[in-house]
C-alpha cells in the first residue's frame, strides 16, 4: 500500500510535467497544424536557462522559472518568425524538416553553452512529507501544485482573456477569424510564446529532481506526442487528460509488470487508441 | 560566468583539421605530414555521450601536449604529435567508417575507440583490410576474447570487479541484491555477471528494475520499486551524475543498506553531485586523486589549468593519458610510426621505458598476450560507513 501511495505521488507528479509540456505541443498544432518536433529541446533550452538565472546569476528559484519562461517565449516567438512562418504555404514534411533542424540546433547551441557533462540544479525547496506512510518530496509536490496552478490560469487565458480567445478562434476556423479581423499571424507567434514558456516551466520543476544535459529533451518529446495523440491533437483537456494518464500508466506498470513494460507503454496506449479511437479522446483536430 | 576550458578549443581544432583535411592543400596541421604523427581517435563528441567522449579526448590531448613539450624522436628524426578526432555519436558503424578513415587519410597508426560496440566494429577492419592498433578503452571483457592482435585494451576488466565487490558486501551476511543497474549493454553484461555471482554464493537476487538513465525523468518510481522488496545491497550504476541522483533518492526514501558500484560510475564525479554522506557504505572503483604515482600531483594540477575546475579527473581521461605514453614509446622502441604491428610487439618493452611523468593511476605493469594494459596492484575503493575510503587490493583474472 505504501508503495501504491508513492507511486501514485511520483505518477502525478510527472503527470503534471508532461502536462505542461504536452500543452505547448497541442497548442501549436492546434493553431498551426504542424508536429513541432523541437519541442523537447525548447524545454531542454529552459531548463539550462532556469540554471542560468538561478546558479550563475543567483536570483531565486521561482524567479529563474519566470525569467527564463520569458526568454524562452522570446525564443519560442523567434523560432516561429525565423523558421516555422516563412515556410507558411509550403508543403508539412517542410516544418518537419526544419523542425528536426531547429532540434539539432538547439542542441548544438546547449553544448557549445554549458558543455556535454550533466549539470545539477539544487532547489532550495527540500524535505519530505510523510502522507500515509510514503516518503514525499516537497518538490514533487511542489510539482504537481503549480502544474494545477499553471494550467489553471491557462484556461482562464485561453477561455476568458480576449488574447487567449483569439487562439481558440484560429484553432477553429482559421479563414473565419481572419474575417474577423484576428490576426493569425500574431496568434501564431504569440502560440509559439506560450508553448515555449509552459515547457519552460515543466522543464524547471523537474531539473531538481533529475539532471540537465543537451539530449533531455529527446525522450520527453516522445512521450508529449504520445500524449497529444492519446488526448486529441489540438485538444487542451485532452492534453491534461493525456498526461496524467500517461504518466500514471507508466508508473503503475512500471510497478507492477516491470521497468522495461513501463518505458513501452507510451506507445502500447497510442497503438491502442490509433486502432480503435484514431481522433484521440478529445477529438477536436479536423484536417484542413 | 560561462565555463571556460579547454574543450571549445580542441572541438575547433576539430573541425579545422576536418576543413584542413576536406581543402587537403593545406600541409602541416592536420594532415599527414612527414614529420608528424597521428593519433586517430573516434568517439562520441555530440549526443547523449558527448560528455564520456570529450573525457577520453581530454584524456589523449593532455598526454599528446606534455609529449610534444618533452620531444618525440623516432629512428633520429624529431615529430610532432597529433590528435585527429572524429565524432561517432556512440555508433559502431560510424566508428568503423571513422577509423577506416582515420587509418587511410590522416595514417594514423593508432586509432582510439572508447566503446565496445565501435571497437569491435573497428576489429573487423584492423584484421583485413587496413591495419591499425586499436585503443580500446572499453571494460567488457569481450574485447579481448577476440584474438584480434592489434587490439589494445586499456582500463581493467570489469570482470575483475565482480567477486571482489561482492566479497566485501557480504560478510555480514547480506543475502538480498536488488538491481537498479543502467540499461545498456554494457550495464546488461555488468547485472548479468554480478547476478550469477550472487546467486552462486546462495544469495538471493530481487526483480531487475534496469533502467535507461539518459532517458528516465523520474528517478523516484524505479528506486522506490526497488527498496520495497527490503534489498541488503543494490546494484547500480551508470554515468556518475545520474548514479549520484539515484543514489540520493534511495537514501531520501529511506535506504539504508550498500551500493554496489558498476565501474562507469566513479566516486569522485559522484561526490560532485550528491552530499557525500549518501555514498557511504559503497564500493567502486579507486578516485584518481588516491593514487600517489609519480606523476598524480601534476595530472591533477594540469587537468585544472587546462581542461576544467569545474570537474574532477577520473581515471576516464588519466588511463587514456597513460596508454598515449606508451604507444608513442613503442613508436620509439619499434623506430616506427606507421608498422602498426611493430609497435605492438614493443609495447611490453615500452612499458618499463615512458617516463615517471607518465605514471598517474596505476600504471600498467604488463601487456597481456591477448593485449590487455594490465596494473598487478590494482585496487578498488570501499567507502566505509564513516565516509574514509579503504582500498582494496584485487586478483584479475588470466587472460
Amino acid at each position: 500500500m505504501t508503495l501504491f501511495i508513492q507511486q501514485l505521488f511520483d505518477g502525478l507528479a510527472l503527470g503534471g510535467v508532461y502536462c505542461l509540456a504536452a500543452i505547448g505541443l497541442t497548442l501549436v498544432f492546434g493553431v498551426l497544424r504542424i508536429p513541432n518536433l523541437a519541442h523537447g529541446t525548447l524545454y531542454m533550452l529552459g531548463a539550462y536557462v532556469t540554471y542560468f538565472f538561478l546558479v550563475t546569476v543567483g536570483v531565486p528559484y521561482v524567479a529563474a522559472i519566470g525569467l527564463a519562461a520569458v526568454v524562452l517565449a522570446v525564443i519560442g516567438v523567434l523560432l516561429e518568425r525565423l523558421v516555422f512562418h516563412p515556410l507558411r504555404n509550403a508543403p508539412h514534411t517542410h516544418h518537419m524538416i526544419a523542425a528536426v533542424g531547429a532540434m539539432f540546433f538547439f542542441q548544438a547551441v546547449a553544448q557549445a553553452l554549458w558543455g556535454a557533462d550533466f549539470r545539477r540544479m539544487e532547489s532550495p525547496i527540500s524535505g519530505n512529507v510523510t502522507i500515509l506512510g510514503a516518503q514525499v518530496s516537497w518538490q514533487r509536490i511542489v510539482i504537481v501544485v503549480t502544474a494545477v496552478l499553471v494550467l489553471g490560469l491557462l484556461t482562464w487565458f485561453i477561455k476568458r482573456s480576449i488574447h487567449g480567445q483569439t487562439i481558440e478562434a484560429i484553432e477553429q476556423d482559421r479563414t473565419g477569424s481572419s474575417l474577423v479581423g484576428i490576426s493569425p499571424s500574431r496568434v501564431s507567434m504569440l502560440t509559439f510564446g506560450l508553448a515555449a514558456a509552459l515547457a519552460t516551466v515543466a522543464a524547471g520543476l523537474v531539473a531538481p529532481i533529475n539532471l540537465l544535459s543537451p539530449t533531455m529533451g529527446d525522450a520527453l518529446s516522445l512521450k508529449v506526442f504520445a500524449i497529444i495523440i492519446l488526448g486529441g491533437l489540438g485538444s487542451l483537456p485532452g492534453a491534461i487528460v493525456g498526461g496524467f494518464t500517461l504518466a500514471l500508466a507508466e508508473v503503475m506498470t512500471s510497478t507492477y509488470v516491470s521497468a522495461a513494460a513501463g518505458e513501452g507503454i507510451a506507445f502500447v496506449v497510442i497503438v491502442i487508441v490509433l486502432a480503435i479511437r484514431p481522433t484521440g479522446l478529445f477529438a477536436k483536430a479536423v484536417q484542413r | 560566468m560561462a565555463p571556460t576550458r579547454i574543450r571549445s578549443g580542441t572541438a575547433v581544432a576539430a573541425v579545422c583539421t576536418g576543413l584542413l583535411l576536406a581543402t587537403s592543400a593545406c600541409g602541416g596541421a592536420g594532415g599527414s605530414g612527414s614529420d608528424t604523427i597521428v593519433i586517430g581517435y573516434s568517439g562520441p563528441l555530440s549526443g547523449g555521450a558527448a560528455a564520456y567522449g570529450q573525457n577520453i579526448q581530454d584524456g589523449l590531448q593532455l598526454a599528446i601536449d606534455d609529449l610534444n613539450e618533452r620531444g618525440v624522436t623516432v629512428d633520429g628524426e624529431e615529430y610532432q604529435v597529433e590528435l585527429a578526432s572524429l565524432d561517432d555519436q556512440y555508433a559502431p558503424n560510424t566508428a568503423a567508417t571513422n577509423a577506416q578513415r582515420l587509418a587511410e587519410q590522416d595514417d594514423a597508426a593508432v586509432i582510439y575507440v572508447p566503446h565496445a560496440g565501435g571497437i569491435q566494429a573497428a576489429q573487423e577492419l584492423n584484421s583485413n583490410r587496413t591495419e591499425f592498433l586499436l585503443g580500446a578503452y572499453s571494460s567488457d571483457p569481450k574485447i579481448v576474447e577476440q584474438g584480434n592482435e592489434l587490439t589494445m585494451m586499456i582500463p581493467p576488466s570489469f570482470k575483475s570487479y565482480v567477486a571482489p565487490f561482492v566479497d566485501k558486501l557480504t560478510q555480514d551476511g547480506e543475502s538480498r541484491l536488488g538491481l537498479l543497474g543502467t540499461a545498456s549493454e554494457y550495464g546488461q553484461e555488468w547485472t548479468k555477471l554480478v547476478t550469477d555471482e550472487w546467486r552462486g554464493r546462495g544469495g538471493q537476487v530481487l526483480s531487475d528494475n534496469s533502467i535507461d538513465y539518459g532517458t528516465v525523468s523520474d528517478f523516484a518510481g524505479p528506486v522506490s520499486r526497488t527498496l520495497a522488496e527490503n534489498p541488503d545491497v543494490i546494484f547500480l550504476g551508470g554515468p556518475s551524475q545520474p548514479t549520484a541522483v539515484i543514489i540520493e533518492e534511495a537514501r531520501r526514501q529511506g535506504y539504508d543498506g550498500s551500493f554496489l558500484l558498476m565501474d562507469q560510475a566513479k566516486f569522485e564525479e559522484m561526490e560532485e553531485f550528491t552530499d557525500p554522506e549518501n555514498l557511504n557504505d559503497a564500493i567502486g572503483v579507486k578516485p584518481v586523486r588516491a593514487y600517489d604515482d609519480p606523476g598524480t600531483d601534476d595530472i591533477l594540477d594540469l587537468y585544472a589549468e587546462k581542461v576544467t575546475e569545474e570537474q574532477p579527473l577520473t581515471s576516464e581521461v588519466t588511463l587514456n593519458y597513460q596508454s598515449v605514453a606508451i604507444v608513442v614509446e613503442a613508436m620509439q622502441q619499434a623506430g616506427s610510426i606507421d608498422d602498426a604491428t611493430a609497435i605492438r610487439d614493443a609495447i611490453p618493452d615500452a612499458i618499463g621505458e615512458v617516463d615517471d611523468h607518465f605514471h598517474v593511476s596505476g600504471f600498467p605493469t604488463e601487456i597481456t598476450d591477448a593485449g590487455h594494459l594490465r596494473n598487478a596492484d590494482l585496487e578498488v575503493a570501499y567507502r566505509t560507513p564513516e565516509g574514509e575510503y579503504e582500498h582494496l587490493p584485487i586478483e584479475q583474472p588470466d587472460e
